[in-house]
Order: structure tokens, then sequence, then C-alpha cells
């Protein structure tokens, strides 16, 4: 009933955003009448009043006529200087917003100097997944520094918004003095540019962006990344280089064989005169002015105290540009700028006497291989490290494991064997094979395709490749089947009601039918694509909505959190969600992979017709069939056997181990014919391992070591927990493994390619942990254990390192020679202390 | 006498400076053209001036002048015998809910904000080339090296994603 209103009302918010839009971006802007105004308004007083007599009447005519003449020139002069000024009135509000954003940065930096002196330290960096929760009383502060920052540049704008009253050009208090930058989150924040070498290359735009804490809109943490590792503390830049206050604090881990870290542990940077002025304004005491005085007069560039010269602090500046442009820096990918990563902090050792438990959900997802090999076949560069999820390349390939036999979905196999990269150290292979459907007993399946047809699809990589891998699937789909497509953008949500299967016509004409371009949101989407495969329920089938975007999806609609709520929601009622990624540039890897985890489906990449054709012809089964949910590992060391242990990859994926018994907390899932693998490397009972110990507990003994002899002997116990698709309550196998002492080449193959690809991802990802990993190793593993490699997955994997090896080694020796620089100037400095 | 209209004179100046924006703005969004927002704009204070308006509360002040600036155009658009490009009631509903009576420079700082985070540089780019160069589809698609139709919706499409983003931020 209401719908002509809301129509009529949306129009007229439209509207709004044209008149929002033409003013900001520099179309038009409302034109300062004030002179003409008042002109016409002192002649209409004139006028108003009437009185009676010719010689007045004759007096107001005469008054009248010099009115009109004054107005129409002040007119004609506003005209004149609006049309002289209007270049001047864009660079003038560049200007004006240049100075208030300095300003407010110029305030965050005074309110970090005034915190440090309180405190001896500055505020943390730390966050929270949630935006919302603050970790500690430093977050308070970072968000009352936020807060104040947005406010500030808020009233600035306003005041930059609001017509100046000398005129035209919109004139804001202060003067356009040197920004000083905050920066805050950010691991690397010492480049070089042509102003000098301390200045932070990374301001974009307005400032605030990566300034931001993540709430709606930005990209959710992963579960256990929390951003506060290694990075410095504070720092405040101004445009001549010098002006600069904080201390760094760059250790961890960067990209080079056993990672390097970085010796530079205190570079203090003194600021002088910026934050006097603030400090003497803001305190009017005779002390603070005192301490000012002390600032004022610091050198500018310091090392532990020691003033470096500008040659030293250039070359410094440029090793710490290599160290920053190799690092982890997420959503800054070394492609375009537009992908979003989230980091990723590898697993560490654990000692086996404080952590003798090691739980986490699987995961078989594959997108991590098919982007990194994009990245390097393609694009001939490497992929940012956390694009690297060392066991989705594991998980990417076929192992040969037998399927089970049993009524349980799936069968493990276990393997002990050397570990290649570090000899002196175990590895362990646990795999998973689930149980095989043969595609005639693939039970009936109803899919909807929620796709993504916005402008960004428009690429050859992009829509007309999902149209190509939706054409091969629907060559698969049987009478038993329903399809249906929804697109999220352009005006028709439906494009293709529920269809049987045996339509093909009908379906392959809706996907030549798509084509890019709309602006419904994916928020009413996928709202849609749920309710159509509710519609078309198939029980005891398969009941999925397939989600393929370039990851433009649901920018500023719908809340992530929101929508993970949602779709983990519709996977109780039995809908299950997949993923499918596509192109490049815009893409949303971490909300991608966490949407499809709630979903209980998996996360895919396409990156050419290959892939699509393994993902939904040959993996159909496994795409589209889940037959285990929730499958959780649990593996308990043995402390007799084993000092310390590391899972190689699943960073995401860890879980707490309570939570392996508990039936509510959502693990991956396991398609039909899936296999998955885990390594764990392992120090054995007696090895060295350099870990911080914990002190021993005062009022609790030590557990102790079991004096069953057949237990003593054995290395770990696996215990599985899975549910049935349809089901609530968990089920326990138990596995207990007992290594047999084998060397790495008494391996079988599937053990050799699985560490070498595990090995490929820690030299991509630079890991602390690569040990005696080599690409030259990599190759003689990979291509001596490429097996029967049905369909060249192996052959291709050999050809992706070998495009990796140059790049990969180059990379190696900028960050050495970085490191040596770095080295040096540590030296340098400890000498002249 | 001569001071207070003085005052007076200082006092309509203030005014004007105050308010002429917004009301220039929701001019243009009623669907004036620049010259004609110009011209109504400044018949509004006049109109409002003569009635011997007292400013209480900027808030209040500024609803009032909207009032009138709707009634101006009105004024304007009967003596031509045309109807307003919009319903007005409907529209000063939506801009009374959506922009408030503070005026647009919250709307328009939170515009800022989601063009720099809410949209990728190529979609920018067709905003720019819309809005600010004002060129037909045709023409932004030939810079793109897209089809005009996927510009319609490219655009479409940024303008429903900005203003769900502004009036997000603007509900918050």
């Amino acid at each position: 009933m209401n719908e002509p209103h809301d129509q009529l009302c949306d129009e007229l918010r439209d509207r709004l955003l044209d008149q929002a839009l033409r003013e900001t971006l520099g179309a038009e802007s409302p034109p300062d009448l004030s002179d003409r105004i008042i002109a016409a308004a002192d002649e209409q007083t004139a006028v108003l009043p009437q009185p009676k007599g010719d010689g007045v009447m004759g007096k107001t005519k005469g008054r009248r006529w010099v009115w009109v003449a004054i107005a129409s020139t002040a007119c004609l002069l506003v005209g004149t200087a609006t049309a002289l000024l209007l270049p001047a009135v864009r660079a003038s509000r560049e200007a004006a917003r240049r100075s208030v954003v300095s300003n407010s940065l110029h305030q965050l930096g005074a309110s970090m100097h005034n915190y440090h002196d309180a405190t001896q330290t500055f505020p943390s960096p730390r966050y929270t997944n949630d935006g919302a929760q603050y970790a500690s009383s430093d977050d308070k502060l970072r968000l009352e520094l936020e807060n104040r920052l947005n406010r500030e540049m808020k009233n600035g704008m306003r005041r930059y918004a609001e017509p100046a009253a000398a005129g035209h050009v919109h004139s804001v208090e202060g003067p356009i003095g040197p920004s000083v930058l905050p920066i805050v989150n950010n691991p690397y924040p010492i480049g070089q540019d042509t102003e000098g070498p301390f200045r932070q290359p990374l301001m974009q735009g307005s400032g605030v962006q990566y300034n931001r804490i993540a709430g709606p809109g930005t990209i959710p943490s992963r579960p256990g990344y929390v951003a506060q590792q290694n990075q410095p503390r504070a720092l405040a830049f101004s445009p001549d280089g010098k002006i600069v206050t904080g201390t760094v604090n760059v250790t961890g881990d960067i990209s080079s064989p056993g990672s390097v870290q970085l010796p530079v542990d205190s570079l203090e940077i003194l600021e002088t005169h910026a934050f006097h002025d603030r400090r003497t304004e803001d305190q009017d005491t005779v002390a603070n002015a005192e301490a000012a005085d002390e600032t004022r007069s610091a050198v500018p560039l310091l090392m532990r105290g020691v003033p470096l010269n500008r040659r030293s602090a250039e070359r410094l500046a440029r090793a710490l540009e290599v160290l920053r442009k190799y690092n982890i820096e997420s959503g800054q990918g070394p492609a375009e700028g537009g992908d979003k990563y989230v980091r990723l902090v590898e697993n560490p050792f654990q000692a086996v006497k404080d952590h003798p438990l090691s739980t986490f959900s699987i995961d078989v997802d594959t997108a991590s291989y098919a982007n990194v090999r994009r990245f390097l076949l393609q694009e001939n560069q490497l992929p940012p490290p956390d694009a690297v999820r060392i066991e989705e390349l594991v998980n990417y390939f076929d192992y040969d494991y037998s399927p089970p036999t049993s009524d349980v979905p799936f069968a493990s196999h276990i393997e002990v064997a050397e570990c290649p990269w570090a000899p002196e150290h175990r590895l362990v292979r646990i795999a998973l094979k689930g149980r095989e459907i043969q595609t005639n007993q693939r039970p009936a399946s109803n899919l909807v395709f929620l796709l993504d047809v916005s402008g960004s699809m428009d690429q050859p990589d992009k829509l007309p490749l999902l149209q190509a891998g939706m054409k091969l699937l629907a060559g698969q789909l049987s009478e038993n089947d329903r399809v249906a497509i929804v697109v999220y953008a352009g005006s028709e949500g439906l494009v293709l009601p529920s269809t049987v299967g045996d339509q093909r016509a009908t379906i392959l004409d809706a996907i030549d039918r798509l084509n890019a371009g709309g602006s419904t949101n994916g928020g009413a989407g996928i709202e849609l694509a749920y309710k159509v495969a509710r519609e078309n329920f198939i029980k005891e089938g398969v009941n999925r909505v397939i989600l393929c975007t370039d990851g433009d999806f649901n920018v500023g609609t719908t809340s992530t959190g929101a929508l993970e709520r949602m779709v983990e929601e519709k996977a109780k009622s039995g809908v299950f969600l997949s993923v499918l990624g596509f192109g490049r540039g815009n893409l949303n890897d971490a909300m991608m992979e966490t949407i499809s985890n709630k979903g209980n489906g998996n996360y895919a990449y396409i990156d050419g017709i290959t892939e699509a054709r393994k993902v939904l012809v040959e993996q159909m089964g496994g795409t589209l069939i889940t037959i285990a949910k929730d499958v959780k590992i649990q593996v308990e060391f043995n402390p007799t056997q084993a000092e310390a242990y590391r899972l190689i990859g699943y960073e995401n994926r860890m879980l707490a181990a309570e939570d392996f018994n508990d039936d509510k907390k959502d693990a991956g899932e396991i398609g039909a014919g899936h296999t998955v693998t885990a390594l764990y490397e392992v120090v054995p009972a007696g090895g060295k391992v350099d870990l911080p110990g914990v002190d021993p507990l005062k009022y609790q003994t030590e557990p102790k070591k079991t004096r069953n002899k057949e237990r003593a002997g054995e290395l770990l116990t696996l215990k599985l927990r899975y549910k049935q698709p349809d089901g609530d309550k968990s089920d326990l196998l138990e596995f207990p493994v007992t290594d047999g002492g084998e060397a790495f080449s008494k391996a079988s193959p599937d053990f050799q390619f699985a560490a070498a690809v595990a090995s490929f991802g820690m030299l991509l990802r630079g890991s602390q942990y690569q040990g005696m990993s080599s690409y030259d190793a990599v190759l003689e593993i990979a291509q001596s254990a490429k097996g029967a490699d049905k369909y060249g997955y192996r052959a291709e994997f050999v050809q992706v390192v070998e495009r990796a090896k140059p790049l990969g080694e180059e990379r190696a020796a900028l960050i050495e020679e970085a490191r040596k620089v770095l080295e040096a100037a540590e030296q340098s400095v400890e000498h002249d202390q | 006498m001569k001071a207070e209209m003085v005052d007076r004179q200082a006092e309509m100046a203030a005014l004007v400076r105050f308010h002429q924006a917004g009301v220039w703005r929701y001019l243009r969004y009623l669907g004036c053209c620049p010259v004609e927002a110009d011209d109504l704009t400044q018949d509004t204070f006049l109109a409002v001036f003569r009635d011997g308006f007292e400013d209480r509360s900027s808030e209040q002040t500024a609803a009032y002048l909207r009032t009138v600036a709707r009634n101006r155009l009105l004024a304007v658009r009967r003596s031509r015998k045309k109807a307003p490009e919009v319903d007005l009631e409907a529209a000063e509903a939506v801009w009374a809910e959506t922009v408030g009576d503070r005026g647009m420079d919250d709307y328009l700082v939170a515009l800022e904000d989601c063009l720099e985070v809410g949209v990728t540089p190529r979609v920018r780019r067709a905003l720019e080339l819309f809005y600010r160069d004002r060129l037909s589809r045709d023409e932004i698609a030939e810079q793109l090296e897209m089809a005009a139709e996927g510009v319609k919706t490219l655009l479409r499409r940024a303008r429903s994603v900005l203003r769900e983003c502004v009036e997000r931020k603007l509900g918050s």
C-alpha cells in the first residue's frame, strides 16, 4: 500500500544525494548572496514606509534608483569575482581542508604526547575484533583520541562548508602549517619520499582511513588476530621530515630465511617546534613551558638516544622501506590496493608439558592456492604473505587416501616421518578422506546462485568466467536438481526462478542474459536468494546458496556482523552457503572466507576456467554435498615422546581445548570425496626448542607422565569429532599414533608432496619456522613426488614454484641487505654509546 | 532610531550569512536551477525580513526559511502555470528526516567520508565525470572503456551504496 510513497521518498533521497554529490565532487557550491540580499532588503525597507508628499516620493524614487544601481553593480561584481575565483575555490577548499586535518592530527599528536608524559608510554595500538570493545585502558584512550580526531575533522569540515563572511572563498582559522600525522596500527611507518626520509607515505585521502577502528563496513579481524605484535607505538611526522615524535619498536616476522629480527628496537625521533606551540598553548604553566623548551632543543633524529647524521638516517629509511614493502600489511597487497587480506600470525611452537592439547577446526577451502597461483603465473609477482594460507595450499591437491569402508563418513590416515626443513624434527601428517559419492547417487540439489553483476564484475576474468563456469555446472544437473539465479544488481532480482535441472536451454539462456550493472545491494540479494532456496527446499537433499562475487559484496549496506549472523542462522535451517571469488582489485578475501565458514560452506577462488571446472565439475560432490559438519580435530601429545609441536597453517581455525567437546561450537565441514591434510612439526622429547618457560606452579603439582608402557610409546592420540549434516550431536573417534622413525625419503609420495607444499607456503610467507626450506628443495621434492597426477595439478605446482623462485630469492636478498644496514646502524649506535 | 536600524541590518546580514547556503541547497534539491535558486534564496530572505521575523533558534529559523522557500517556489511555478518538479511536502519530510534543521553540513561530511572508503577509484572517476564534468553516459563509457548501459548501472549502484552509507552514518 505504501509502495508509491516509498518510491517517492526513495527518489527524493536520491535527489538529496545528487545535490550533495554535485557539491562534494566540485561541480557547484552555494554562492555568497549576502551583499545582494542585504542590498535588496535595504531597498525593500526603503520602499515599505511609502510616506505621502511628492517631494518625499520623488526622493524615494531617486533613492530607489540609486539602490537598483548599487544592487546591479554588486551583482556584477559578485558574478565577476565568482567567475574569477572558481578555480581558486577548489584550491582554497583543499587548502582549508588540509589545514583542518593537519590541526586535528596535531591535536591527536599532542594528546599522545601528554599521554606519554603521564604514563611514560604511548597508547597501545591494540584493538579487538569487535570495534566496540576495547581491550584495555590504552584502547579507551585510543577511542577517545579517535573520537577527538573525528570531532575535530567534522568541525573543521563544517567550518569550511559554511560560506565565509569575507566572501566566496572559504577560509579556515589557523595557518596551513606542517601536517603532523599520527601513525597508529601501522607496522612499518617509516618510509622515504621526496620530502624527506621519515614521513609515512601511506597517508591517503582524508587521513582517517587507516586510523579507523574496525566497525561496520570494515573488515573484521579473524579470530586470534590481534594486531598488537611488533608494532610501533606511535609516531608523528611533518612534511619537512624532522618534526617527529614517538618510539618505534620494530621486530618480528618479516620475510627472510630464518626471519628477520629488526635490530632497531628503539628508534626515537623527537619532535621540535610543532608540539611546542600546542603544549604552551594548552598548558600555560612555567613547568610545561620549560618542558616544551627542552623538546624544542632536541635532536631531529635519534636512535637509542644517539643522534644520527642525515645519510645514515636516509639509509635506514630505505632499509625500513624495503622491509615495509615486503611485509605483512593487511589490505595492502603488492597487487592492487583494493584486495583485502587479514593478517595471519603463524602458530608458534608449544611446549607439550604446558599445552598437551592442540585443537582446531578442519578447513577444506582451496581459495588461497588459486589466488597464489594467479599472482605468480598471471601477474608474475609474489603474493602478499597474508594471502598465503598454508593449509589451503596443502588441501588444494588430491591425495591418494583411501575412503572409509564403514559407516563413518570419513577415514583418517596418519603418517610420521622426518621433517624435510628441520631434520631433527618429526613431521606428522593427519589426513581425512571423506566418503565418495558417485555422481549418479548424488542427492537431489536445490541450488540458488547469488551473482554479483555489479559494474565491477564487468571484466573478462569475472562475469564471463562465472558464466562459463555455470554452464559447465549446468551440464551436470539432472531432473532431480533445481537451480535458480538471483542477481544483486539491476532491477530484476530473480533472473532465473527455481528451474528443474534438465531444462538446460532455459538455464543456459538465463546465464547468457546476465550482464554487469545494477544497484540492488548485496544484503537484499542474499535475502532473496535464501527465500528462493527455502521455497524450493529439498528434504534430505542439498540446499545451498552459492555466492559468486569479486568481493564488492555488501559494501556500505549491511554490516559484516549482521551478515555473518544471518548466514549462520540460515545454515541452521539447512540452507548452506558457499562462496566463489573472482578477479582482483576488489577481492575481499577475509570476508568471503568468514561468511563461507559461518554458512557451513566452502570458499574457492576461480582464477580461470580450469579452476571453475575443478570446483564445479570434478569436485562437484565435495563442493555441494556435505557429508559431515563441525569436524574438529584434537591432538593430545605425549610428553614422553614429544618436547614441543607446531601446527602448520590453520591459524584462523584454532579452537580452545574445551571447544572440542562443545557441540555448540561451529567448525569446518567436509564434502563428499574431500581430503583434509594437517601437518604438525614435532620436536622429539629432549630436543632443543627455544620457548619462554613458565614458572613452576605453587599450588599444584605437575601432571605425571603415564607409566603405562603401551601408551608411553605413543607419540600422540588423534581425536576427531563430527556431526552428521543434519545432526546436532557429535560423534567421537580416537586413534593413537606411534612414530616408526621413518626417514623423509621413505615416506609416501603424498606425504612428501604435502611437505613440499607446506615448505613453499612458509617460503612465501617468509615464515620464521621455514628452517632449511628452499625453492630448490621444494622443486626437487615436488617433482619426485608428483605421482599419477591425473589432472596435472602437481605439475602446475612445479611451474608455480619455478615462477616464485627468482622473485622470492630477490626479495630475500633485498631483505638481507636491509637487515645488514639496520645491524650496522645498530652497531654504530652501540659504539657511540 | 538610527542605531536600531544598524543593529537590524547587522542581524539580517548575520542571518543571511548563516542560512543562505542551506536555503540555496534546499531550493536546488527542490528542482531549481542554480540561477533560479539564487533568485529564490533572495526572495525567501526578503519575504522573511518583510514579515518582521524573529530569530529564536537557528533550527527554528532553518525550518521557517524552508517553509518560506517552498511557498516562494510554489508561487513562481503557479505564476508560470507549471507544477513543481517534486512533491514539496514529501520533499520537506525527507529533508527533515535526513538532513534535519542543522543544514546539510553533516550530510556532506558523511558523504566525503563514504566516498573515501566506500567506492573504488573507478567508481569515483565515473561519479566525477558525471557530476563534476557533466559528461553524458556515452562519453563516460568511452573514457572508462565500458558499455553505456554499464555506466548507468555503475552510477546507480554507486549512488545506492553512497546513500545507504551516508544515511547509516547520519543515523548512527
